[in-house]
């Protein structure tokens, strides 16, 4: 397994891909908070947002399909909040959408909402980091005022994900394949822990030659990191574009109804 | 319990981010003083450690086709320390928002407090408070069992303290609590049982690592426990009092009627003027309503009380969007069908 397997669509090149990882990162921040705070009493206006992480991952080239299983992997939650909504409110409402009426409950009504807002939040947040190689990203964290050790620790964390990953792998295979049925809960709860000990002494084991490789090559607790960056007019367009659609869509919808 | 965008109001999430931040940065700051440069490598491989942990899994047997594995954070606040176990579970748990998407942006802040400051720092100290004296090893055993129970049930309590301040689950705060309090008793039961037997397997191994020899480990004094926890409970308690008194948009649910129960006597009516006012100034802020005017009583709303014209602004909306987003993905599908031809 490699890093490629997560974040495969990061090292693409677009139009979107180019841009500034602090000017987008800033973006869907401020795209997030607005979404948010949208009234929860509609559902048609997280859709009229849904355009720009669209855009976003259309422009970016990131498959479509990947994204909706990714959001559906990391629904779980969420989906279990937003379902018992329907329980707790029961107030009967009429919608009216176009042509068509629907009576239902405020409750389903929020459960909606939110999982309408979850979707479009998500969109933006993969379009971010599907489309801006990570270390590009702690770059620009680390220049927006992240402290130094948590950009390091990130950096650290995020290259020997994959590494350890791999070896429970190695370690869950060879369980496998000794264990050919179910040993009881306690016999199980051993093996699983000392699973977990020799991955842990191993992991500082690992550490310390890393550590020495490191010092060899004089790192003196400084990140550095080739990636440059700079604003230029593409990020500025960009921004422009972004503050333009969410301020836009927010002063355009809001006279049409009063 | 990673927390999303949704279940949070835009307050709530740009507070706990701000205490999350000063926290962080904080701790870092202390941190930074203390470890030398050789340790960072440990710190950062500990975190990938923690996601490599979690994929051990094993079956629980009550509960047939689940299974459980650890979260880590006491382990880590134990062995490390409680300001390294906090700064490595606080990237494990940014990197599962930036990285897998586990949790959303502006719900940072809350999956940090809730997951990496609250279990790391109480679970060490109730560690702490159980190892005073010599060490043994059964003393440690139920010191760390004591600390991963009660730590991540600090944690699961502070979900839904956020959720019923931000208002907008439906869900009685009561309910939601007793889930996670019940759910979370389970988890950290698990959580502890591995806990306590990885420590005795690395007693085992490595007893220099578990007696607290590990190069590199930042002491927390008493006085600073002690202030960490005052500020806590400050904290807590605030937002529990807030859930007490009528917050007009936490507590959305006490003044609603229960049509399921007809004699449900709701807290405060809605002939309230104050509530009038808060359903007039959101009926009057709300920007696209779907559906306007809150059914006052239960099947008082008549098909042509409702403002249908509302309805008809939203379809064109979503309408309107859908087309754009076909014609966003045709101009860009035809722009790539391009490229090659011209390369």
């Amino acid at each position: 397994m490699h890093h490629a397997h997560i974040d495969k669509f990061a090292y693409q090149d677009s139009v979107i891909h180019r841009l500034d990882s602090r000017v987008k990162f800033i973006a869907v921040l401020i795209f997030t908070a607005v979404v948010i705070s949208l009234p929860r009493t509609s559902l048609s206006i997280p859709v009229c947002y849904a355009i720009g992480p669209f855009a976003i991952l259309v422009l970016g080239r990131v498959p479509l399909r990947f994204v909706f299983r990714k959001i559906l992997l990391v629904s779980p939650f969420v989906l279990v909040l937003a379902l018992s909504c329907p329980l707790y409110d029961r107030t009967p409402l009429t919608v009216a959408f176009g042509p068509f009426i629907w009576r239902g409950t405020v409750g389903w009504m929020r459960c909606f909402t939110i999982l309408g807002k979850f979707v479009v939040t998500m969109l933006a947040l993969i379009g971010l980091v599907s489309t801006t190689r990570f270390n590009d990203l702690l770059a620009g964290l680390q220049k927006l005022g992240v402290p130094k050790l948590l950009v390091i620790q990130l950096g650290f964390l995020y290259r020997y994900i994959f590494v350890l990953i791999d070896r429970a792998h190695h370690i869950l295979q060879a369980r496998a394949g000794r264990k050919l049925r179910s040993l009881g809960f306690k016999r199980e709860l051993r093996t699983a822990s000392a699973m977990v000990g020799s991955l842990f002494i191993r992991s500082i084991d690992t550490a310390e030659h890393i550590n020495i490789a490191m010092q060899g090559r004089g790192f003196d607790g400084r990140w550095r990191s080739i990636s440059k960056l700079r604003i230029r007019r593409a990020d500025l367009l960009f921004a422009l574009a972004a503050v333009f659609f969410i301020l836009g869509l927010y002063v355009f919808i809001r006279p049409v109804l009063q | 319990m990673h927390m999303a965008n949704e279940l949070l109001s835009v307050p709530v999430a740009a507070g706990t981010l701000a205490i999350a931040a000063g926290a962080l940065g904080f701790i870092c700051r202390r941190v930074r003083q203390v470890i030398a440069t050789e340790k960072l490598a440990l710190m950062g491989i500990l975190g990938a450690f923690v996601f490599a942990a979690q994929m051990v899994n094993f079956q629980i047997p009550a509960m047939p086709g689940t299974s459980g594995h650890m979260v880590g954070a006491v382990l880590l606040a134990i062995i490390l320390g409680p300001h390294l176990g906090t700064v490595v579970i606080s990237s494990v748990v940014i990197i599962q928002c930036l990285i897998f998407q586990d949790g959303g942006l502006l719900a940072l802040g809350c999956n940090i407090i809730n997951m990496g400051l609250v279990p790391c720092y109480l679970g060490y100290f109730l560690y702490k408070l159980v190892m005073t004296g010599q060490f043994s090893s059964l003393k440690s055993y139920i010191g760390a069992m004591l600390a991963c129970v009660l730590a991540l049930e600090a944690g699961a309590i502070l979900v839904p303290i956020q959720a019923a301040l931000s208002g907008v689950l439906a869900v009685p705060f009561s309910t939601f609590l007793i889930t996670m309090i019940g759910v979370h008793f389970l988890v950290g039961f698990i959580e502890g049982l591995i806990t306590v037997t990885v420590l005795a397997y690395l007693q085992q191994v490595r007893p220099d690592v578990v007696i607290d020899c590990l190069p590199g480990k930042v002491r927390l004094s008493r006085g600073a426990v002690l202030i960490t926890l005052a500020i806590f409970a400050v904290i807590a308690g605030a937002g529990l009092s807030l859930l007490a008194s009528d917050f007009p948009d936490g507590l959305e649910w006490s003044y609603a009627e229960r049509p399921d129960q007809p004699d449900f006597d709701s807290i405060v009516s809605n002939e309230d003027p104050r509530v009038a006012a808060v359903d007039d100034f959101q009926s009057k802020y709300t920007l696209l309503p779907d559906y306007s005017g809150r059914a006052s009583k239960l099947g008082q709303i008549a098909v042509d009380e409702v403002d249908l014209s509302a309805g008809w602004t939203s379809f064109a909306g979503v309408v309107g969007s859908a087309i754009t987003m076909v014609a966003i993905w045709l101009a860009a599908w035809i722009l790539r069908k391009r490229q090659p031809s011209k390369a």
